[in-house]
């Protein structure tokens, strides 16, 4: 449950400027150490913490159209759905409400909810590879290292030391860059200063051509994510299972939002938003 | 002490609990948690002190800042290649190709490391030290020249405007060979075309203040200039809850850019000049241009306005030419008078989507419409960039005395790759008896791939300058270890079609690999010890000290390395300057015209020599002229195009393990199986189905993919993803689908002389699979 002394971060990524190029998800495994197997068509095997989606509106030529929705992890925390048209963040009071998927299947603590930031976290080393949570995520956004990672020789020197590389038989995924929120704390710290906005940018937001990503607080203000969110083409992903995300998409092609599951009337919406979005 | 049945027990009981209050149990378990996870094979990469530096990658024109650690046992690494937000074109952002250049840097699998002798029939690789390795060219190429077959010698290299390019280019002229080719790029297409109507070779659009684009058949967002910055213009042009531009797009597939369009208008292959000339007399006969230019331009002559008129009004019926490109006549009339309107509007030409460099007529029609509009030399409109500062490597050199093999016929010279590999193998005029293949990995690239092959298996002395074991270095000799663009000097220069001019530099960040050299530094050493004019051309002991001074108008050389890059401040606004030769804009060229007629020729004959249907009149003018791909005949009923990615592939490089990963099953499925796309109402006809294993089947050569079923793909073509099927490069990336350009077959532009293969006729048939 969100208290006023915490933050809460979250991405808006904007699918109207996606172009699907990939940056964001290289940008991902670079940062985190992500490794590639011989065979990356099998895509059950294929570890991909940020994995970009492509859907079509299913129109015939030539009125056909594509669109990309960058899925990196949701760092859900249930709560109620925003309505469409006021999407806003809201943690659920109630704990049995306010659960993460995978957090509240994880015999191992492995992953937890950090009340402070909102970040669903992931300790490959406490990982005993049971696989619940992988089942539990309603995102597919986790993923468990089947093989070691067989790294070409020569390639480890390129690995960043500030993300462990994983070992076979674990769990991971999307952290939203947490190592970065370490840095930009530590740096804080001796600055004397709070971590600003533009200190802690994960690397998909950095790395996007087109800007198409947006990450910050989304309970402060000050930060652009927060006005963001309020806007009306602004939606989540399967709103109705009421995990509430901190990923919002934008878009204003109403295909786009209705693939979403986002397309309940606005009278249906705000019931369900009231029942606690469980309909 | 007897074994009886309560002492049993007793022990057991004794054992079990023993073992519990022991720290055996939780001593065990923790070595299995430690055991299972502290593989040795799992990496532990080094900490160490944080620095960036600055740096552009010259295959995609990217401003990046690499992350460097200074570890104490591993010494200096980069970890990461993120973007220079000070870039004025990439401003931050960054492709797959760049954030994953670490791949292939730090691969040791699939990099040269010394030079490579190679044993043609056994294939075995002998190491040479660079003395040995660089006397046997040298000894090679003194040779040829002696015997005066100096012309018997080429070198294909990667960018001609780098200073590596120029350094080849200079060392080919002073030893007396011409034959000197680069990959074909629309930079090239669009220097001839801007050259022929207004005199300025360096044209680029103004994408970032325009506010109504219409791209032609070019992969806007997919590839074309630098496409991060593309993507920033892009950015600046969505909104809510209204978009601050409108993005048309011409083509014939339902691609990335035709999606993110605010229209999309789908028309037949090949037909987007014809588009734009649509456009352009829906423009006069509507009134809607701007009459400014009339007087402006002085254009009252027939090389004016009138006599492009003229051939509109005769050639170019509105409802015809609307059914001959597919596009509804309606639809069209309102996108161009919408076009007409609009305060900053800008026609789009560009690289096609099969990333050829375009045809000439094309890009003169879309500067012909750009012309009608207005928008020469104003915000959101075609700007003329500002020549890069850039000092030549020296005096000029001699012309080599035998014609070109790339040149046969052509009023001007120009470069093409795939006409000087025909040439050489057909041996008209004459063969090749050496090639230095520098960078750009031509066997691979092609554009037709199968002849390059062919080139270099058939030339009797190949030597390949490249950082990688790829498809040319395994075709060669000798190999060469060059230095990836982290570890060495280069540079690069403006991209296609930007506002303003750009060059990016390159300097060595992290150590190179063994014994790796700079590919300049490479040229240059052998250009020494060829001696005579040959090093007097290239008085340079390494390749920064050339590119110091090519870089000299551009202030203090150390700062300019360390900054990466060097650039216009700001797009050229204001009238634009006509270097014609009647100092106007010259719809109808003069210059062409007299290119054409020069020494007395009939220009017509000359027009039709060269394959320009039309004939002299129409040759002058930007027109159109049917795609080489429709008259392949019965045998291969289908038109093929690529289809263009930043995941595959961007400029010379090969993919990356990460950009392999990204690929979604679409473009390459289990088991790395390439995918084809085609419309299912075509696939229906030709009795094939999703997931059919079909054999893609030109004049030229094949591959085989899997069929899927895309309703956004035109009727009666079939779509290729570009830049998959590495034989080499590593487990990681070899094998990984087919090569596009083993099946495409490559024609030359009738006027440019550029080599195309935008599209390509192909049978597609059902095989086992």
């Amino acid at each position: 449950m969100w208290r006023k002394n915490q933050v809460r971060y979250g991405m808006v990524i904007d699918v109207d400027k996606c172009t699907g190029c990939g940056a964001c998800a290289v940008a991902c495994m670079s940062e985190n150490n992500v490794g590639v197997l011989p065979d990356e068509t099998d895509k059950i095997r294929s570890i991909t913490w940020l994995r970009v989606y492509q859907i079509d509106n299913g129109k015939p030529f030539p009125d056909t159209e594509v669109a990309f929705f960058p899925r990196p992890c949701m760092h859900c925390q249930g709560g109620t759905s925003g309505a469409p048209g006021q999407a806003f963040f809201q943690e659920d009071t109630d704990p049995q409400e306010a659960h993460t998927p995978c957090v509240s299947v994880c015999p191992a603590i492995a992953t937890d909810y950090d009340d402070a930031t909102g970040i669903v976290s992931q300790i490959p080393t406490r990982c005993i590879g049971c696989r619940y949570c992988v089942a539990a995520c309603p995102y597919h956004a986790r993923y468990f290292n089947w093989y070691d990672v067989p790294w070409p020789q020569g390639t480890p020197r390129g690995l960043s030391p500030f993300v462990s590389p994983r070992m076979r038989g674990v769990v991971e995924k999307c952290t939203f860059c947490y190592a970065r929120l370490q840095r930009a704390k530590n740096k804080a710290f001796v600055g004397g200063g709070k971590v600003g906005e533009m200190d802690y940018q994960t690397a998909c937001t950095e790395a996007c051509p087109s800007g198409a990503i947006t990450f910050g607080q989304l309970q402060n203000p000050a930060h652009k994510v927060h006005k963001l969110i309020q806007s009306e083409f602004a939606f989540r992903l399967l709103e109705k299972l009421g995990t509430n995300p901190k990923v919002y998409y934008m878009s204003k092609r109403k295909w786009v939002r209705m693939m979403a599951d986002n397309h309940l009337s606005q009278a249906k919406a705000t019931q369900a938003a009231a029942s606690g979005g469980h309909k | 002490m007897d074994w009886d049945r309560r002492t049993f027990v007793k022990f057991a009981v004794g054992a079990v609990i023993g073992i519990h209050a022991s720290p055996l149990i939780p001593k065990f378990m923790d070595d299995t948690a430690i055991w299972t996870q502290n593989w040795n094979w799992v990496p532990v990469p080094e900490d160490g002190a944080v620095a960036y530096a600055h740096t552009v990658n010259p295959h995609t024109g990217t401003g990046a800042k690499a992350k460097l650690i200074d570890g104490r046992v591993e010494g200096l690494r980069a970890i990461r290649v993120e973007g220079n937000p000070n870039h004025p074109l990439s401003q931050g952002g960054v492709l797959p190709a760049d954030a994953s250049a670490l791949q292939l840097l730090y691969n040791s699998e699939i990099r040269v490391t010394k030079p490579l002798l190679r044993n043609r029939s056994t294939g075995v690789m002998t190491q040479l030290s660079w003395p040995q390795a660089l006397d046997l060219v040298a000894g090679n190429l003194a040779n040829l020249a002696k015997n005066g077959q100096a012309h018997m010698a080429a070198a294909l290299g990667a960018d001609p405007s780098s200073t590596t390019g120029q350094i080849l280019m200079r060392l080919m002229q002073a030893l007396g060979s011409p034959n000197v080719a680069f990959t074909p790029t629309p930079r090239e297409t669009m220097a001839l075309a801007g050259l022929f109507m207004m005199g300025q070779p360096f044209l680029g659009f103004d994408l970032a203040n325009a506010n109504y684009i219409v791209s032609f058949g070019t992969p806007l967002l997919d590839g074309f200039g630098a496409p991060v910055a593309v993507r920033k213009a892009f950015a600046g042009w969505r909104g809510y809850p209204k978009n601050q531009a409108r993005l048309v797009q011409i083509e014939p597939r339902a691609s990335v850019t035709a999606s993110q369009a605010d229209q999309w208008l789908a028309c037949k292959p090949g037909s987007e000049g014809l588009v734009a000339l649509a456009m352009c007399r829906i423009m006069i006969d509507e009134g809607v241009y701007d009459r400014a230019i009339e007087s402006a331009y002085g254009w009252n002559d027939a090389d004016g306005l009138p006599g492009f008129k003229s051939y509109l009004l005769k050639n170019l019926d509105r409802a015809k030419t609307a059914s001959l490109a597919g596009i509804s006549l309606p639809k069209l009339v309102k996108m161009t008078l919408a076009f007409a309107k609009a305060d900053r509007a800008v026609a789009v030409c560009g690289p096609g989507n099969s990333g050829d460099p375009g045809r000439l007529y094309d890009f003169m029609s879309v500067l012909a419409l750009n012309a009608l509009k207005g928008n020469l030399g104003k915000p959101g409109g075609v700007v003329a960039q500002q020549p890069l500062p850039l000092k030549s490597l020296g005096g000029a050199l001699p012309e080599a005395k035998p014609p070109a093999l790339a040149m046969a016929g052509r009023p001007f010279g120009v470069n093409n790759v795939h006409e000087l590999a025909q040439a050489a193998l057909a041996g008209k005029p004459y063969g090749l008896k050496t090639l230095i293949l520098c960078g750009g990995n031509f066997v691979f690239n092609g554009p037709q791939a199968n002849v390059m092959h062919d080139l270099a298996r058939k030339t009797p002395f190949v030597v390949a300058i490249t950082p990688y074991m790829d498809e040319s270095a395994g075709m060669a000799d000798l190999v060469l270890p060059s230095t990836h663009w982290l570890e060495g000097w280069g540079d690069s220069t403006t991209p296609f079609g930007s506002a303003v001019s750009c060059y990016g530099l390159h300097r060595p960040l992290v150590k190179s690999v063994d014994e790796a050299k700079d590919g300049g530094d490479i040229l240059l050493a052998l250009a020494q010890r060829l001696g005579g004019p040959v090093a007097a051309a290239l008085p340079f002991k390494n390749l920064g000290e050339a590119m110091a001074k090519r870089t000299q108008a551009m202030g203090d050389f150390k700062k300019l390395a360390e900054a990466s890059y060097w650039a216009q401040k700001r797009p050229a606004y204001g009238a634009m300057r006509f270097n014609t030769p009647s100092g106007r804009l010259e719809l109808s060229s003069r210059v062409l015209r007299n290119l054409l007629s020069k020494g007395g020729r009939d220009a017509d004959k000359t027009a039709r020599a060269l394959g320009v249907k039309a004939g002299a009149q129409t040759a002058f003018l930007p027109h159109w002229e049917e795609p080489a791909a429709y008259a392949e005949g019965a045998a291969y009923p289908l038109v093929m195009q690529a289809v263009p990615s930043l995941r595959t592939t961007w400029g010379d490089e090969a993919v990356t393990p990460y950009m392999v990963k990204i690929l979604p099953d679409t473009v390459l499925a289990n088991t790395d199986k390439l995918v084809v796309e085609m419309h299912p109402a075509t696939a229906q006809q030709l009795h094939l189905q999703e997931g059919d294993a079909v054999l893609v089947e030109s004049s030229a050569g094949s591959l085989t993919a899997k069929l899927t079923l895309y309703a956004g793909a035109a009727p009666g073509m079939v779509f290729v993803p570009l830049g998959l099927g590495h034989k080499d490069f590593g487990f990681q990336v070899a094998g990984k689908g087919m090569n596009f350009n083993r099946a495409v077959k490559v024609t030359s532009d009738p006027m440019s002389g550029m080599p195309i293969w935008e599209l390509t006729g192909v049978s597609v048939k059902k095989v086992r699979g």
